[in-house]
């Protein structure tokens, strides 16, 4: 192991640095946050190294720094609220995920193909990894549960020999400021696959507008009677599609009211899934919101299951993430689409149909 | 009396033990985490993260507090209110090990322990809080799932006297954060970009402030947030004063996935939502007070780590002569500190579950209303 000091000497330290990067082996490096760890995520025995040192448990990713936006680019796909990051926030203390291009080693991005990048706002990190013309690893260089580094002591206080043996390189910049680590920003929930029109063939499709919240919710209530009368024999899925603020948990509010549910309908956003017993015409009103899952199979790790038995209502926010699924039920479930816009202000219009 | 506490609510992972209301130790796993909420907000994900992180962080609590499992009395584990298949995990394993050491368990509402969160201790029997309260006292619970007011009389006597019809408050933040694009988890990051923004740039109406009632609904103040950066939005992208707001087949629509803003938009938008937000939280608490006749109020949950509402609260209560309680940082969000010193106090008045092997989770668990 060597130990650079990096003051007046950057370019000797960059040129140290690439020659250990290139070779497949383990730099530790000063940012705005702590201290880092880097590697060649591209490299295999590069990145089983760094795991070995880290003594990760299992499958938990790891963050790569890169120089720019362009670097990025070439490893993770940016959607709107990324890009959008990217330019107001970057560099900068902040990791931001997004889907993985999968062009890294096994264990760097997540087992959900998401990849954490930071933009580090560190001049000798940026020329480093614009010289390397690579990313590198952006992990701390603690051992996992242990202290964030802020100095090479610190590093140390919990290292065993063995595993400082796996360290090439040191660029010591001395103590750093106490910065928090940087600030984790997940941007890949906001890939949401609208339904184009023609995917979903409404019948019976029908078109309203509602003027006020409460009359969102005497739709809500209309729609409720409507199924009872249908005394179907087979479970039933509102499939609520709709942006932020169009009245999504109002209509709910108003379907609760006609089953006879007497308790406070809130939103199920932060549980997933909300159940309420009701007496007479259904057994069950389950209220999902299913915005925070990234792949539609993970409806079964909420219990959708157990959800489709008979004379059960289930009404499901955000479905079209979960389009697919809801599709291939068939026959063996009665859905009902709704798609909720704004009209203005106060307006909304609600257009619905059977699938 | 030793107590063991879990608690798996949500997405950290958490243990401690303390000696009766002293707090020996005090393990979160994100704390110890490099990478925060890495993708765990997935139910799926959560699940498995907390089983990953569930021995270690007991074991870890127990090496800290330096107490073995046979000397352990009580297992504390939080039940319930939470995401159904993360309370599973903890449930669990609390069962496990009851069996196992054949300790006695004791279930614990997890808003029951944010609220007797301003009575822990260290381990020299120093106040956290810094603050004593007595009874009566009302609970301000404030998280990504929670927006409770709670009348506290004593030790195990609650009544619910107000909470959100909608949205909770924590959870206004993350989805005024996603209109913003400001990515998962948004809440921490607002606090975070409104520290240089103008509060008083963006007016935002406050829903129910004036309402009899302690109820709050900040589903509007999210509607309102939309309404007002779709006008934003569209002051500079269209230059007639043509109608803003069409639908989604209309030239000239944005929908609000479409929409970004700069750096000093984001800052004022956001601070002025915070303001908004707070102002809200702190009127109505106050008003609860006085209709109460209490001197006494703590806040806790996730939101309570919010500086600015830390700020406003100790002025606006030193002002009306009532004293608030504060809990440190990391009494505020999701501990198990907080489920031991119920765990203690239900220790004391033997409540302990009958058949450990029968305690159920439940997810939408409250207090009850007066």
């Amino acid at each position: 192991m060597k130990i650079i000091k990096l003051k007046n000497n950057s370019s000797k330290a960059i040129n140290e640095a690439i020659l250990v990067l290139q070779k497949g082996g383990i730099i530790v490096y000063p940012t705005e946050t702590c201290y880092g760890l880097g590697v060649d995520p591209t490299n295999q025995a590069a990145v089983n190294k760094l795991i070995s040192y880290k003594t990760f448990r299992n499958d938990k990713p790891i963050s790569i720094a890169v120089s720019d936006k362009k670097m990025a680019e070439k490893y993770v796909t940016l959607n709107n609220t990324a890009k959008n990051l990217y330019k107001e926030y970057l560099p900068g203390p902040f990791t931001i995920i997004s889907k993985s291009k999968g062009k890294v080693a096994l264990g760097v991005e997540s087992n959900i193909k998401t990849q954490g990048v930071r933009i580090p706002k560190y001049g000798f990190v940026t020329n480093l990894l614009k010289k390397f013309g690579k990313p590198i690893t952006a992990t701390s260089a603690n051992i996992s549960y242990k202290k964030t580094p802020y100095s090479v002591e610190d590093i140390f206080a919990n290292t065993s020999q063995k595993q400082k043996d796996l360290i090439d390189l040191i660029i010591d910049a001395g103590v750093l400021p106490k910065n928090d680590p940087s600030t984790v920003i997940d941007t890949t929930l906001d890939d949401v696959n609208v339904l184009r029109q023609g995917d979903i063939i409404l019948h019976h499709k029908h078109k309203v507008v509602t003027r006020s919240e409460e009359e969102t919710r005497v739709f809500g209530e209309k729609l409720a009677i409507n199924l009872i009368n249908k005394k179907l024999d087979k479970p039933i899925i509102v499939a609520l599609q709709g942006e932020l603020g169009t009245g999504k948990t109002q209509l709910c509010k108003g379907l609760a009211k006609s089953l006879g549910i007497k308790q406070e309908v809130v939103s199920p956003t932060f549980v997933i899934c909300r159940e309420y017993i009701v007496k007479n015409d259904f057994n069950k009103f389950f209220h999902m919101d299913i915005y925070k899952l990234i792949e539609p199979e993970e409806l079964w790790e909420v219990g959708f299951k157990e959800m489709l038995s008979d004379r059960n209502l289930i009404v499901i926010e955000w479905a079209e993430k979960a389009s697919k699924i809801i599709k291939d039920l068939g026959e063996t479930v009665f859905v009902v689409w709704i798609n909720m816009y704004h009209k203005s202000e106060n307006e909304r219009i609600i257009e619905y149909g059977e699938y | 009396m030793k107590i063991l506490a879990i608690e798996t609510s949500c997405d950290d992972t958490c243990a401690a033990v303390l000696d009766n209301d002293r707090v020996l130790s005090s393990v979160v796993s994100t704390q110890v985490e490099f990478h925060k909420k890495f993708g765990g907000v997935v139910p799926g994900i959560a699940r498995d993260k907390h089983k990953e992180f569930i021995d270690p962080c007991i074991e870890k609590a127990l090496k800290q507090a330096k107490v073995t499992m046979e000397k352990i009395d009580y297992i504390a584990v939080t039940y319930g209110p939470g995401l159904a298949i993360a309370l599973e995990v903890g449930l669990k394993k609390a069962q496990a090990l009851s069996l196992e050491y054949k300790k006695k368990l004791i279930p614990v509402n997890h808003l029951e322990g944010h609220a007797l969160s301003p009575f822990l201790k260290d381990k020299n029997g120093k106040l956290y809080s810094k603050v004593k309260l007595n009874f009566p006292f009302i609970s301000m619970i404030i998280s990504g799932g929670h927006t409770e007011l709670v009348l506290v009389s004593d030790f195990g006597k609650y009544e619910l006297i107000g909470q959100t019809l909608d949205d909770a408050a924590g959870e206004a933040f993350d989805k005024v954060a996603r209109l913003l694009k400001l990515g998962y988890p948004g809440g921490p990051l607002i606090s975070k970009v409104a520290e240089t923004g103008d509060r008083n740039k963006y007016l935002l109406p406050k829903p129910m402030l004036k309402s009899a009632d302690f109820n709050f609904s900040f589903s509007g103040v999210k509607t309102a947030c939309l309404v007002a950066l779709r006008k934003i939005y569209a002051e500079k992208n269209i230059n007639s004063n043509e109608k803003l707001i069409l639908t989604q087949n209309d030239p000239g629509y944005y929908d609000s996935k479409d929409m970004v803003f700069t750096k000093k938009e984001i800052a004022d938008f956001a601070a002025s939502f915070e303001k908004t937000m707070v102002d809200i939280l702190v009127t109505k608490l106050l008003a609860a007070t006085k209709k109460y006749g209490v001197k006494y109020v703590s806040i806790g949950g996730g939101v309570c780590a919010n500086n600015y509402l830390r700020k406003t609260m100790r002025e606006a209560f030193s002002k009306k002569g009532v004293i608030v309680s504060i809990p440190d940082k990391r009494f505020c969000t999701d501990n198990a500190g907080m489920i031991g010193i119920v765990g203690y106090y239900k220790g004391l008045r033997k409540e302990f579950s009958k058949d450990p092997s029968k305690v159920e989770r439940d997810p939408i668990l409250n207090f009850k209303s007066g």
